[in-house]
């Protein structure tokens, strides 16, 4: 056998192996017009070499974005460097179908391509080699567990039934506005909300219809408007935050809350009618002789307790002494 | 089990100190040409660090505020290693400007002046070195180890299957602009060995 021959089987191995990668390769000069399209191409596409030769790249797949990949391509001409882009950047560069039609969980196959310089006899780099790797699996993977932390961290901070921040997360986030308050924000205020009697209800009406109440209001302090930040403290014991708003906003927002309650009524009374839904509020406005989150907290914990003994169904704002 | 990695000859800490010099001038070269601005070229750290100490190390490189990183893998001729490329979340808004980056500055956005960066300096970083030593590097595709993160939290994800090893470290600072930067390559235990064999041959 000449050393003709064998050089000759080699290329053949090699344009079969190039030919059978499951990697996507594109060869590309300056312009952007294709040379080389392999089957990998070909399959996904349905674009056969002999269509793509010497085609331009944005003519013939105009979902590609020219100008954010010329980005990439740019140093790889100039500066003889390899250059990357991989899923998270965009999705894909090619918009190819799922590999796995049946149980593939996406639509489209997500991308992560090489860009890498040809250098030609003179070492000048007149084309680009772009590769193509399909990387759907590792992309689904990343983001279910993206998902999972996100699902967990939720479920950690929020209460179930009412969708609110649980006790946990909501006096962090009172430490923060605290913080702000002592850097000379605009005076915020807190809310401490106990339904009334709520024990008696549950046991009248059922623990479905009282769960029910405590999702009612949860919507209630969830759609108030301007930041504010509700929280189940436990049991029937609400927290909630009105990020600046002064002492008489409060009240008056403490009085809207509960005359909303009392709609619940209709809708919630026992066969004799007797089932009256109210709440006490104890309100604390942010003050400077506040020193800490806490402290906030205790002075809304008076309030509500003073309301609570002057006979429920009220709000009471804590009088700071001056 | 391998044997300890030598620790590094005086001699042979020159030779990595001036490979490094030579591989990010290249590097800087080309990153200057990208983003049209001066680099200044600082003086790399050879180090051989416990793998307990690269917390430590990175912590240095984040100065305690929140960071960006993508790691790369490279390998040739039996050495391997890691780069790493991490970005002061500060310096966003100035490289966004540098790179004549339009549109919002938001994560996406950040990301993708994140990758350019990387893709150019640790390319050039990495080949510069392989081309002094004959090595030819294959890299591995880029990964995000994190936006806007603690040091604590990019680091979690690594696992420790080395003892010590030789670590670079190449702190980027971009004149007049508050952009830092910082490149750690890191090298595997196994590589040290081979990469030191080089280096003597290099020496002699």
């Amino acid at each position: 056998m000449s050393q003709g021959q064998i050089e000759l089987t080699d290329i053949h191995w090699l344009m079969d192996i190039l030919q059978n990668i499951d990697v996507g390769l594109v060869v590309l000069d300056t312009n952007y017009n294709i040379h080389l399209w392999n089957a990998f191409m070909d399959s996904h596409s349905g674009i056969s070499p002999q269509v793509a030769k010497d085609k331009n790249l944005f003519d013939l797949f105009p979902e590609v974005p020219e100008d954010w990949f010329r980005k990439k391509a740019e140093p790889v001409f100039q500066l003889k460097t390899r250059t990357f882009t991989i899923w998270e950047q965009r999705p894909f560069l090619f918009k190819f179908s799922n590999s796995r039609p049946i149980t593939g969980r996406t639509e489209f196959m997500y991308q992560n391509t090489s860009i890498i310089p040809l250098e030609s006899p003179d070492k000048q780099v007149n084309h680009i080699c772009l590769i193509i790797y399909d990387v759907t699996d590792t992309a689904v993977g990343r983001i279910d567990v993206t998902q999972a932390q996100e699902t967990l961290s939720e479920i950690q901070s929020h209460d179930a039934l009412t969708g609110l921040l649980n006790r946990t997360s909501w006096l962090t986030v009172l430490d923060d506005i605290h913080a702000e308050q002592i850097k000379g924000a605009a005076p915020s205020s807190l809310l401490i909300i106990d339904l009334d009697h709520f024990r008696l209800i549950n046991r009248e009406i059922g623990h479905d219809k009282g769960d029910e109440i405590l999702k009612r209001l949860g919507a209630a302090l969830k759609t108030l408007g301007g930041e504010t930040h509700g929280a189940r403290l436990g049991g029937e014991l609400f927290g909630l935050i009105l990020k600046g708003k002064n002492a008489e906003q409060a009240v008056l927002t403490a009085e809207r809350l509960r005359r909303s309650l009392s709609t619940l009524n209709t809708s919630t009374q026992n066969n004799n009618g007797s089932t009256m839904i109210s709440a006490s509020i104890g309100v604390a406005t942010w003050h400077a002789s506040i020193t800490s989150a806490s402290e906030w907290l205790s002075c809304a914990d008076k309030a509500l307790y003073h309301a609570k003994e002057s006979g429920k169904d009220r709000t009471t704002l804590y009088q700071h002494k001056n | 089990m391998s044997a300890h990695p030598a620790i590094l000859s005086e001699d042979q800490r020159d030779c990595y100190q001036e490979l490094t010099n030579v591989a990010m001038g290249q590097a800087a070269d080309r990153l200057a040409r990208l983003l049209n601005a001066y680099i200044v070229l600082p003086i790399p750290k050879i180090s051989v660090i416990e793998s307990s100490e690269l917390n430590m190390a990175l912590r240095d490189a984040g100065n305690d505020s929140s960071v960006s990183a993508v790691c790369q893998g490279f390998i040739g001729s039996g050495i391997a290693g890691e780069a790493m490329l991490m970005f002061n979340d500060t310096s966003f808004a100035s490289l966004a400007t540098l790179m004549q980056h339009t549109g919002p500055l938001n994560k996406h956005a950040e990301l993708e002046l994140l990758m350019d960066t990387a893709s150019i300096l640790i390319g050039a970083c990495i080949h510069g070195i392989g081309d002094q030593l004959e090595i030819h590097f294959n890299q591995g595709h880029p990964v995000v180890l994190g936006q806007h993160c603690d040091m604590n939290e990019l680091l979690k994800r690594g696992n420790n299957g080395w003892d010590r090893t030789l670590a670079i470290e190449i702190h980027y600072t971009i004149e007049h602009v508050n952009i830092e930067c910082e490149l750690l390559l890191l090298f595997t235990e196994e590589s040290v060995k081979t990469l030191n064999k080089k280096i003597d041959f290099l020496l002699d």
